[in-house]
């Protein structure tokens, strides 16, 4: 998986690409939060459009960096999750623990 | 009965073999005649139980296998995924989908496999590990998305490891 990272306003915008799965994704994406969160960035999101699918290690990871975040008073929100992606926060009832968003800047506006 | 084409893989414990099992499994629905993201769907039900035999059964032991087969036949694939554990009660996991539980960062393998093919079965093989048995039936498509996962695993309180 990559990620690139953009700075809106005050917020970090993650443009993640590839999935986000045991080993790699997952690791990718907590390695970059945890970045963000030690570097003083505390309002995150992350954009899902180009995430093709994850695992469980993958949503777990989601969750944990939400925790995270929360603890460093911060915290996640999610962008365009993908059909497969969607699916998946729908399935864990995830959708009801993020913040999600289909359009950019009300996203960022909602920090 | 229609006849079968079979692969069969032995795996050490290592995340970083999951793929292999997970595109093995994708083509093999390919082969039974699914649509890609019903094969999708195949691929990430079995990389889940996989993922499972590995962590929870074999406890990441690099020496302990996982054995996988998967079976295609016209319109139908099973996969059948074997540690070297000491098994579990399947029937004992909590939901990952309702209160505490939905804000642990794992739990939700057993709950992804049985929305994503037909259906999950647990057996325990004494002395030869825990046997998971995923099977899943291709049907005509109506719309772009039905191949969507069922819900009804969370609905009725699915089970989670």
């Amino acid at each position: 998986m990559k990620t690139t990272v953009r700075t809106v306003g005050q917020v970090s915008v993650v443009d993640l690409s590839g999935k986000i799965t045991i080993g790699e994704g997952d690791v990718v994406l907590r390695d970059k939060v945890l970045e963000l969160l030690d570097a003083g960035h505390s309002k995150i999101l992350l954009s899902l459009e180009k995430v093709s699918y994850m695992d469980s290690a993958g949503i777990g990871e989601l969750v944990a960096c939400f925790k995270k975040a929360r603890e460093k008073g911060g915290t996640v929100k999610l962008l365009k999750p993908s059909g497969k992606v969607e699916d998946l926060l729908q399935l864990t009832k995830l959708w009801e623990v993020f913040e999600i968003f289909d359009e950019e800047a009300p996203a960022v506006a909602s920090f | 009965m229609p006849p079968a084409t079979t692969v069969k893989l032995v795996i050490s414990s290592e995340v970083r073999l999951v793929d292999v099992v997970h595109t093995a499994s994708e083509t093999m629905a390919g082969i039974a005649g699914f649509e890609e993201d019903d094969a999708l769907n195949v691929g990430i039900a079995v990389r889940e139980a996989v993922i499972n035999a590995m962590l929870h059964g074999n406890r990441m032991d690099p020496s302990r296998k996982v054995e996988v087969s998967l079976q295609a036949r016209p319109r139908s694939i099973r996969a059948r995924v074997r540690d070297q554990g000491a098994g579990f009660d399947s029937g004992a996991t909590p939901d990952p989908t309702v209160g505490d539980n939905l804000m642990r960062s794992s739990g939700r393998g057993i709950l992804v496999m049985r929305a994503f093919v037909d259906s999950v079965d647990f057996k325990f093989l004494e002395g030869h590990g825990m046997e998971v048995t995923l099977h899943k039936k291709c049907v005509a498509r109506k719309t772009t998305r039905s191949a969507r996962p069922s819900t009804a695993a969370a609905d009725n309180g699915g089970i989670e490891r």
